[in-house]
């Protein structure tokens, strides 16, 4: 929740307020995701939220965002940001490019983060090769805390580019406890990805 | 760069003085053993204890031990020894231009602030303010004005420790200092400088390059300067540009010749951590004020490390010719002893988005063999071909 309040905060602050809601994935069913640009098939039960961080974008949890929070992008194009960028005049968000190479995306993700959440405790930690639906992708785990909740957080991503738009699914939780104990399901649910068409 | 003018004074707005003329009599707060005097102030020094104990578990918190001696040391030098130890300075790592003070003695300096230094006066300037802001309990002052016209409570409901930079931007947007006390403390701040000996011009030169960049930020961004903007007569700040002004002047009638810059003292405290805020500085997809920034620390000569962060700069814009332009600061940073591996990854990166790819996979290749444990290695091998 403290990651969202700042995607939030930077994201939604002149939208007009709608009642947030949570719709049910139940597990083994494949479901469509961000406008039908990806499918995926959770391996457990999660919930949906009906507020998205971006046109091209969708959050998931398990428990709560402030526990578990799974975020997908799917279909952004060249020239846009990942997540809304709705304070552009003082604090513009890097945009992505369909040029970019897949160590970009990395560096794409982690200033997006900065930026939005206000802070330079943020790592990259190890960045591999990857499959996401069928596609080479970049894998990469990263940490921060943020000023205000220095609760150390861990988050692994897997980001991809098909036909010059941008893909990625993204897991953020608590370092403690709550990372380790659902990444193994998460990166099962990431090998069911599928982009539709 | 908005964000930069108005952090300062948020900041500063904290921080702290005028009351302390009316009683002349009455004991500094900078002075040894210094305890609150009345209900008001006691309340505040409460909450910025309680503050300052979560302060002291903070991540945020620059730990180094040389850097914190150091600027220790430079307040010291400029307020005098006997008096410095009533601060307790605390180095946030936060990319932004901002210092303040709390009653209490808890002065923060972010380390965006430390960026865009370029010697010991320049940063002796800013501390004497804040310490100024505090020795004339300036934030007392504003306390009891606020509270004469609103309710205590919900103001002091703001301060506890939960959320504190949260809460510290409240209290600082709560407790507005007005121009007088700005501008006493600026003045105060140039007292301190004369009397230690550190060139007085510098707390003009904060403002001259702030403005600069502020131009820079705007120009980048096709945007109009924010460096005159809310210098109305409503502003409860003085402009930046009247800042600039009135400290120029009284610096000129004090003299600037001969007085102590401090610059090679800076950069040797500095060193060790230019390259981590310049990281933090190109990661806020800022081109203009970062672009101004590192010519700023080039003045001396672009080393290997600048050119490196210019060809980052560069290849994170991406926009036209920047991937040209990267590859030259790279290979020139490359040319240089000082140059981190990560200038070759950067470069190999470039090269592959320019179309060269057998010259790109030669850069990755040297960047692996110069960090063989990097943690994109997996990643950056496949890139390069690696066997």
């Amino acid at each position: 929740m403290i990651r969202l309040a700042g995607i939030i905060a930077a994201t939604l602050l002149f939208a007009m307020p709608v009642a947030a809601g949570w719709k049910a994935m139940p597990a083994g069913k494949t479901v469509a995701v961000v406008d039908e640009s990806l499918s995926v098939t959770p391996t457990q039960s999660w919930n949906r939220w009906t507020r998205r961080p971006s046109k091209f974008g969708e959050v998931w949890t398990l428990d709560g965002l402030a526990l578990n929070e799974l975020t997908f992008f799917a279909g952004v194009p060249s020239g846009k940001a990942i997540y809304h960028d709705r304070l552009r005049r003082n604090r513009p968000l890097p945009k992505f490019k369909s040029d970019m190479l897949l160590t970009d995306l990395a560096e794409l993700f982690e200033s997006s983060n900065r930026i939005v959440l206000q802070t330079s405790l943020f790592e990259i930690e190890e960045t591999q090769p990857a499959r996401l639906a069928g596609h080479d992708a970049v894998r990469f785990s990263y940490s921060y805390a943020i000023q205000g909740d220095e609760l150390k957080r861990k988050g692994e991503a897997v980001a991809t580019i098909v036909d010059g738009k941008f893909y990625m699914v993204n897991f953020v939780a608590p370092a403690l406890h709550y990372f380790d104990r659902d990444i193994g399901n998460v990166r099962k649910l990431v090998d069911t990805a599928t982009i539709p068409g | 760069m908005q964000k930069l003018a108005l952090s300062f004074l948020t900041a500063t707005s904290l921080a702290v003085a005028g009351v302390a003329n009316a009683h002349p009599s009455r004991p500094l707060p900078s002075a040894i053993g210094y305890e609150p005097k009345d209900e008001d102030e006691r309340g505040l020094w409460l909450q910025m204890d309680e503050f300052e104990r979560n302060l002291k578990q903070s991540k945020l918190l620059i730990r180094d031990p040389e850097l914190n001696q150091y600027v220790h040391s430079v307040l010291c030098n400029t307020v005098g020894s006997d008096r410095c130890n009533a601060a307790r300075i605390y180095i946030i790592r936060t990319p932004y231009f901002n210092a303040s003070m709390a009653p209490n003695g808890v002065m923060m300096v972010w380390s965006g602030l430390l960026l865009r230094m370029r010697n010991e006066a320049e940063l002796a300037s800013v501390l004497g303010h804040e310490f100024g802001h505090f020795e004339k309990q300036h934030s007392l002052q504003s306390f009891r004005d606020i509270r004469a016209k609103s309710d205590a409570a919900a103001w002091l409901s703001l301060v506890p420790g939960a959320g504190m930079f949260a809460s510290f931007s409240l209290l600082g947007s709560a407790l507005r200092f007005n121009r007088e006390m700005e501008r006493e403390a600026d003045l105060i701040s140039l007292d301190y400088l004369a009397e230690s000996g550190y060139d007085p011009m510098a707390a003009s030169n904060i403002w001259e390059q702030l403005r600069a960049e502020m131009d820079a930020q705007a120009k980048a961004r096709k945007q109009r300067s924010m460096k005159d903007v809310g210098n109305s007569l409503w502003s409860t700040h003085p402009s930046t540009k009247e800042r600039m002004e009135y400290l120029r002047e009284a610096a000129e009638e004090m003299g600037s010749e001969g007085k102590r810059k401090g610059e090679a003292e800076f950069r040797a405290a500095m060193q060790k951590w230019w390259p981590k805020l310049v990281d933090d500085q190109i990661k806020l997809n800022d081109f203009g004020s970062t672009e101004f920034l590192l010519g700023q620390l080039a003045s001396d000569g672009w080393t290997g490390r600048l050119l490196f962060a210019r060809g980052e700069l560069y290849r994170a814009r991406a926009k036209k010719d920047d991937m040209t332009k990267a590859v030259g600061f790279y290979r020139q940073a490359a040319a240089k002893s000082d140059a981190p591996a990560e200038t070759w990854r950067g470069l190999g990166v470039a090269l592959m988005r320019l179309g060269k790819q057998a010259d790109g996979r030669a850069a990755l290749r040297k960047y692996l063999q110069k960090k063989p444990d990097a943690s994109d290695r997996a990643m950056i091998g496949l890139m390069a071909r690696e066997k």
